[in-house]
């Protein structure tokens, strides 16, 4: 028997039956236990366990929780133990267990002994399976989230741009006509003051127009728009960036590029926010088709473990998401009272249109 | 009296002396070409020089939201008021530890100037009285600047 004598095979599918950790039950034909293993005694509760061992058909349904249909999630239409005479390969089902609360299962169900109509009932914990699948959509989600945000910033940021700032250049323009028309003193000097408030809104605009997404990014590329960045950080926030690069003009693809943006403000603004320092160190450099970005501080660093993060803790996580989909590599280092480090390493295709 | 002839930094020493501030600061919005960016001029008491790098914009900051109201602005305890996680959004605050403090705005020719900033390192030194009294005592003038928003001119 496929090179296994009958007494070998039955000793192996004892040891199968014992230390499984997949539960095994046995039923008959009426839905009463004829046996289980240890794993399956393991997920029943003390006293459902007596019941069913009592032969108290319909005990096991106090421990099942419903199995999963086309139509629901956990329900009991048709149950499986109610047509002893199909077999059902493979469904999901929940069962409440002692001490681990209700759990997904995968469970086959299937007769084993035509003449005596027995049947028999395994169950796999589908925990696990469920998280690491739960945990790849999550990931699938925050890609999408991050691409949706930043195409939705770029059209916004355009609009800004393209419509209302013009919109209001040409008024403005208007406006500085009437200078050269013959008006009263008064008049003209209420007139620079409205020039004067007028400008400052067009700056504003503009201003919200680059804090969404900045043109240069997609103009001039990654150099001249940290640049910038770091400037207006540091008349807005005060903090000093020492930027070390070695790049001119190079362009890389437009996710690549804005992939660096957007990692390196959320670092800046980490350091800016938490890390208590005067001043931080950006290097941004390629070397062997691999652009690189380093952001450090000597400021108060945290501690990577902590389950609490100060913020909202999407930031460490963010970042790693958005080096993900352009298939690079996201590293954080940090002591406490020492400083961060963070390095994004990405391979890179120059763009040669630039 | 002319801005060149008022000797601002002397004037918020005094003003530092008499009240014991721990820091008194003067910030002057700058021209169109500089973009109406408001500097931090004049400083006494600071303890750090991170106000020179600031050239905020209107709205942004301590100096920028009075600028922007044109409204007198008063904190009795910086880390309650304005969030411990969004305090970077007031450079000057953090630069230079302040806890409790009061901004006037500067007005000339019925626009803000400038942004006249004072304040204690201590949780609730400053209180709302004590603020009051500090402008009563600055009175309507400050230079050839008025801390009022006035109709006439």
């Amino acid at each position: 028997m496929n090179g296994i004598s009958g007494m070998q095979l039955s000793e192996l599918l004892m040891k199968l039956y014992g230390n499984s950790a997949e539960a095994i039950f046995f039923f008959d034909r009426d839905g009463n236990v004829l046996g289980m293993n240890d794993a399956a005694a393991d997920i029943l509760e003390e006293d459902v366990y007596r019941q069913l061992m009592a032969g108290q058909s319909g005990a096991i349904c106090q421990t099942c929780k419903g199995y999963m249909s086309a139509d629901e999630l956990q329900t009991c239409a048709s149950c499986y133990m109610s047509k002893p005479d199909e077999d059902i390969s493979s469904f999901q089902v929940y069962f409440d267990t002692k001490g681990k609360g209700i759990i997904p299962y995968s469970a086959s169900i299937q007769t084993i002994d035509q003449e005596n109509g027995i049947r028999a009932f395994l169950l796999r914990d589908m925990t696990h399976q469920f998280q690491t699948q739960e945990e790849l959509n999550q990931k699938r989600m925050m890609k999408r989230v991050i691409k949706a945000q930043e195409n939705e910033r770029k059209r916004l940021s355009r609009e800004l741009h393209d419509s209302v700032a013009q919109e209001m250049l040409s008024s403005l323009v208007d406006l500085r006509v009437l200078k050269y028309m013959n008006i009263s003193e008064e008049a003209l000097k209420k007139l620079q003051q409205t020039e004067g408030s007028l400008m400052r809104l067009l700056d504003d605009i503009r201003h919200l127009s680059v804090e969404l997404r900045p043109a240069t990014l997609d103009d001039l590329g990654l150099k001249a728009a940290f640049r910038t960045h770091f400037k207006w950080i540091e008349k807005n926030y005060g903090l000093a960036i020492h930027f070390d690069t070695d790049l001119e003009s190079e362009r890389y693809g437009g996710e690549v590029e804005t992939v660096f943006y957007r990692v390196c403000q959320e670092a800046v603004f980490n350091a800016l926010k938490y890390a208590d320092v005067e001043e931080i160190t950006v290097e941004l450099h390629e070397q062997d088709d691999t652009l690189q970005l380093f952001v450090k501080d000597e400021g108060k660093g945290f501690d990577l473990y902590e389950i609490e993060p100060k913020g909202t803790g999407l930031g460490l996580f963010g970042m790693k998401e958005r080096a993900e989909l352009v298939d690079g590599d996201f590293t954080v280092e940090s002591v406490v009272g020492k400083g961060t480090s963070i390095r994004l390493r990405v391979p890179v295709k120059r763009r040669d249109d630039a | 009296m002319k801005e060149e002839l008022f000797n601002v930094q002397r004037e918020i020493e005094k003003i530092q002396n008499e009240f014991d501030f721990d820091y008194v600061g003067v910030a002057f919005v700058q021209s169109a070409d500089r973009r109406f960016e408001l500097r931090w001029k004049y400083v006494t008491g600071n303890q750090s020089d991170r106000h020179q790098r600031l050239a905020l914009q209107s709205g942004k900051g301590i100096a920028g939201l009075v600028f922007k109201t044109g409204k007198p602005m008063f904190i009795s305890n910086a880390d309650e008021e304005l969030g411990g996680e969004d305090l970077y959004n007031y450079p000057i605050v953090v630069a230079e530890g302040l806890k409790s403090f009061g901004a006037i705005p500067l007005y000339k020719y019925n626009r803000v100037r400038g942004v006249l900033l004072a304040g204690y390192r201590t949780d609730g030194r400053l209180k709302a009285e004590v603020f009051r009294e500090f402008q009563e005592w600055m009175g309507p003038q400050f230079g050839p600047f008025y801390s009022k928003e006035m109709v006439c001119e």
